[in-house]
């Protein structure tokens, strides 16, 4: 089928397109939303300015990313109506309830103390914008509770059943706590959170190396390793977790994600494969690398299969995932990207431990810092293909096992679909470039030492003055 | 039973509503400041008016995320509907409203501030554009088949009287805008603002008024609804209000109060929302699908509002306490 003229793969490429670059954003802000409560809440235990300093440089990174996180937002809220229509009115008694209640309940929590967390500090007593920035952490996290929600419910629909093409809800509360539910949500909050630990560990890493403001950024690079100690071992545990629900609720997807073409019987050991080349036109590996016996070990910690592990054969290709090269290798590249971070955070704490990361010294550490400045994008790659993963391994669903994405997208000219995706393609590629470059502008200036902390003590709750204006500046409050 | 089914697609509908006015409001003056701001060459106003929105417009986009939010979960056949017919107005609005929040963040980092002034300015009076063509086609109806499907072409939108819609909308936008930076700002900015207030009320009340006359002219249906008791009552009084409004914020406008232009236009843009909301209901796609006909089912609707009901006065006390940290001019007398 020609591609140009085919709806159902335009808007799917536009889903994809958009999704993929939405995630860039909020991944970045949910989790440093926790850090930046760490650091202020450390200011105001300590007194110390130079938590007040964190929490003033890093907000300068958040807000640029919330702001392209808010614009590339919207046109995931209402492509579903535009590109999706069938489905919105197939699922949305849950599917858009869940969606309003994002908006509602997180996302407008987060927007509505923005404003005061971003520039309220000469405003209000430091207590309250303490409260203002958990509130932003709060709202942010909350926002992935309820769209890891809705997505999981797509992957594991529960709590009711299609009638008539519409699905009809009985419990609620059950199509929430849908199977995947939990651990999703679980592995989605510390991915952000790992995510953004070794953007900002990345970061003070490079400061290190560049011999910039070295005290400094040892410190926010020891809160990072403090953090990234629990997270990133816990997150591979999980992660195991998403596979197991996997094989059990989605065994098309475990399928491609093992490249598995021949169903494994139960009571015996099977091969797990390392690296292969699909090729899906011959329902075979073109070639693979298998670690023997492998695959009931990474499955169940054993040598023998409990269960057999379906090969995609026993599915016609119309009801099996398609780009299982991409299915397979994004998984890999995922897992990969979860062991080396691990192996990271252990050798960085192991040099913590003989005291390697003492002031005088973090600054002979050079590959150790060097591998922290690679590894700050890795979480990115990681989750991204971790999405691609979730929801190409699900096709040829998109309400798994119940409605088709053929049966789900808008009878649209394909004309206009490829002009809105040419035009996401065109607009994304200038916001990417230039969020880039915004990013690194702010990280060569570096952070503004000499802002004077609001003081804590016989503050007026509100500023009556008005700020004093420079212009082309933003005003007093509001300078970063 | 019978009565929980009229019920509550009744109190969504008027939750939708209520979302949808408190968007046109705040985001209304949030992209009234951006096309005004695009009539400024001077790089330090264009500062004041976007530092005065820094802290709110994200808050602000929020309503339009809720009433897509509401729409989608609470009638989902007219999300899908509405949307699907409007492919293009609806992607008009978010590459308006794209350019519009990245330009908040990117201009104060950038050299080169031309482009992300012009993405500022041109994507508000994009985005109110297309929100101006989405407003008009809903009201002359959408092309639908008996299960309620958009079935028209994918032009359907334009046509003069959506034109006209949406250029009222506009002239509306920089009404409220105005205002808004009457109340923000002081010295010469404020005195411009005096000015574009003025024209922006003659431009809005000219559209408003070529609206309301063809509106009964060109639509059987909402002649019918027009013409008859007791809407009739309603609808001889709101002209009579509107243009009681529309004195006092003239009248307001030439004394030089700053707090009243707002609030008369708020007020103004409340009526026309009332009477706008009275043709439509019980419709939610006019003359062909009923509030009653699109909803979800009802334990969908008391499942959303029992999470967004209690949420509602939350929302609104943490957007008010915002407005309130932030009360005051945005510069000092050095400027102005």
């Amino acid at each position: 089928m020609d591609l140009l003229s085919n709806t159902v793969a335009l808007s799917r490429m536009q889903f994809a397109l958009t999704a993929i670059f939405h995630m860039l954003w909020p991944v970045l802000t949910t989790g440093m939303a926790i850090y930046l409560v760490i650091v202020e809440g450390m200011w105001l235990k300590t007194r110390n300015p130079n938590y007040y300093h964190h929490a003033r440089f890093w907000a300068k990174l958040y807000i640029l990313n919330f702001g392209v996180g808010v614009a590339s937002g919207l046109p995931m809220e209402f492509q579903f109506g535009t590109n999706w229509a069938p489905l919105s009115e197939a699922v949305g008694d849950f599917f858009g309830s869940i969606l309003g209640f994002e908006g509602a309940m997180a996302f407008m929590l987060e927007a509505g103390f923005l404003g005061i967390m971003m520039f309220g500090w000469g405003r209000v007593h430091p207590v309250i914008h303490y409260l203002a920035t958990i509130m932003v952490a709060f709202g942010a996290n909350l926002s992935t509770f309820w769209i890891l929600v809705a997505n999981s419910w797509l992957q594991t629909p529960e709590g009711g059943e299609l009638v008539n093409g519409k699905f009809i809800v009985t419990d609620y509360l059950q199509a929430i706590a849908n199977p995947f539910m939990v651990k999703s949500v679980l592995h989605m909050f510390f991915a952000t959170l790992e995510t953004s630990l070794f953007v900002i560990g990345g970061i003070s890493a490079w400061y290190i190396l560049k011999n910039h403001h070295q005290t400094f950024f040892s410190q926010s690079l020891k809160i990072v390793l403090v953090v990234a100690i629990a997270v990133t071992p816990l997150q591979i545990y999980i992660g195991h977790l998403s596979a197991e629900q996997v094989a059990h609720y989605q065994p098309t997807k475990l399928a491609a994600m093992e490249a598995k073409w021949e169903t494994s019987p139960a009571g015996k050991p099977a091969d797990w494969s390392l690296l292969a080349l699909p090729d899906e036109a011959g329902q075979r590996n073109r070639w693979e690398v298998v670690i023997p016996n492998g695959l009931g070990y990474i499955l169940e910690f054993r040598k023998n299969l409990s269960l057999p592990v379906r090969g995609l054969k026993e599915w016609a290709p119309g009801d099996r995932p398609p780009m299982v090269a991409l299915i397979y290798y994004s998984f890999r590249v995922m897992s990969a990207i979860g062991f080396f971070l691990a192996g990271l955070m252990l050798w960085s704490a192991w040099r913590w431990l003989l005291g390697g990361l003492a002031a005088e010294r973090i600054a002979q550490q050079r590959w150790l810092l060097r591998a922290w400045v690679f590894a700050a994008p890795l979480g990115y790659i990681a989750v991204e293909a971790g999405w691609i993963v979730r929801c190409v391994g699900r096709q040829p669903w998109t309400l798994y096992g119940q409605i088709r994405t053929v049966d789900a997208a808008s009878r649209i000219p394909a004309s206009n679909v490829l002009t809105s995706l040419t035009l996401f393609a065109l607009v994304y590629s200038v916001l990417l470039v230039s969020a880039l470059y915004f990013g690194s502008r702010i990280i060569q200036q570096g952070p503004n030492l000499h802002l004077p902390c609001p003081g804590l003590d016989n503050q007026p709750a509100i500023a009556t003055q008005p700020a004093a204006f420079v212009p082309d500046q933003r005003p007093l409050e509001a300078q970063q | 039973m019978d009565a929980l089914v009229h019920f509550l697609p009744q109190v969504w509908f008027v939750i939708l509503a209520l979302f949808l006015f408190l968007y046109v409001m705040l985001d209304g003056f949030d992209l009234g400041v951006g096309i005004l701001s695009l009539t400024t060459s001077d790089e330090s106003r264009r500062s004041l008016l976007m530092t005065s929105l820094g802290n709110i417009w994200d808050a602000n986009e929020t309503w339009l995320v809720l009433v897509g939010g509401a729409l989608f979960g609470a009638f989902p056949l007219a999300y899908a509907t509405i949307l699907n017919a409007l492919y293009i107005p609806i992607f008009m609005m978010i590459f308006g409203l794209i350019f519009r929040a990245v330009a908040f963040e990117f201009r104060e980092h950038s050299d080169r501030k031309f482009l992300w002034n012009l993405a500022f300015g041109a994507g508000s009076f994009l985005a109110a554009l297309g929100q101006g063509f989405a407003l008009g086609s809903v009201i002359e109806g959408i092309a639908v088949d008996e299960a309620g499907h958009f079935n028209g072409s994918p032009w359907d939108w334009l046509d003069w009287r959506s034109i006209l819609v949406s250029l009222t909308l506009i002239q509306g936008y920089v009404l409220i805008g105005s205002t808004y930076l009457i109340l923000k700002t002081e010295g010469e900015l404020q005195k411009t603002h005096y000015r574009t207030a003025k024209l922006a009320v003659a431009t809005t009340v000219l559209g408003a008024l070529l609206i309301t006359i063809t509106t009964p002219i060109f639509y059987q249906v909402a002649r019918a609804r027009l013409f008859s008791p007791p809407l009739l009552y309603v609808f001889a009084l709101i002209p009579i209000l509107a243009m009681l409004l529309v004195w006092m914020l003239v009248r307001s406008l030439n004394r030089q109060e700053e707090a009243t232009p707002l609030v008369w236009t708020i007020l103004l843009f409340l009526l026309n929302f009332l009477g706008l909301g009275l043709i439509i209901f019980p419709y939610i796609i006019p003359n062909h699908i009923t509030i009653y006909q699109a909803a979800a089912s009802p334990s969908a609707l008391v499942f959303m509002l029992i999470f967004v009901g209690f949420l509602i006065p939350i929302m609104l006390f943490y957007n008010i306490y915002n407005y309130v940290v932030f009360r005051g001019k945005v510069a000092g007398d050095a400027h102005g």
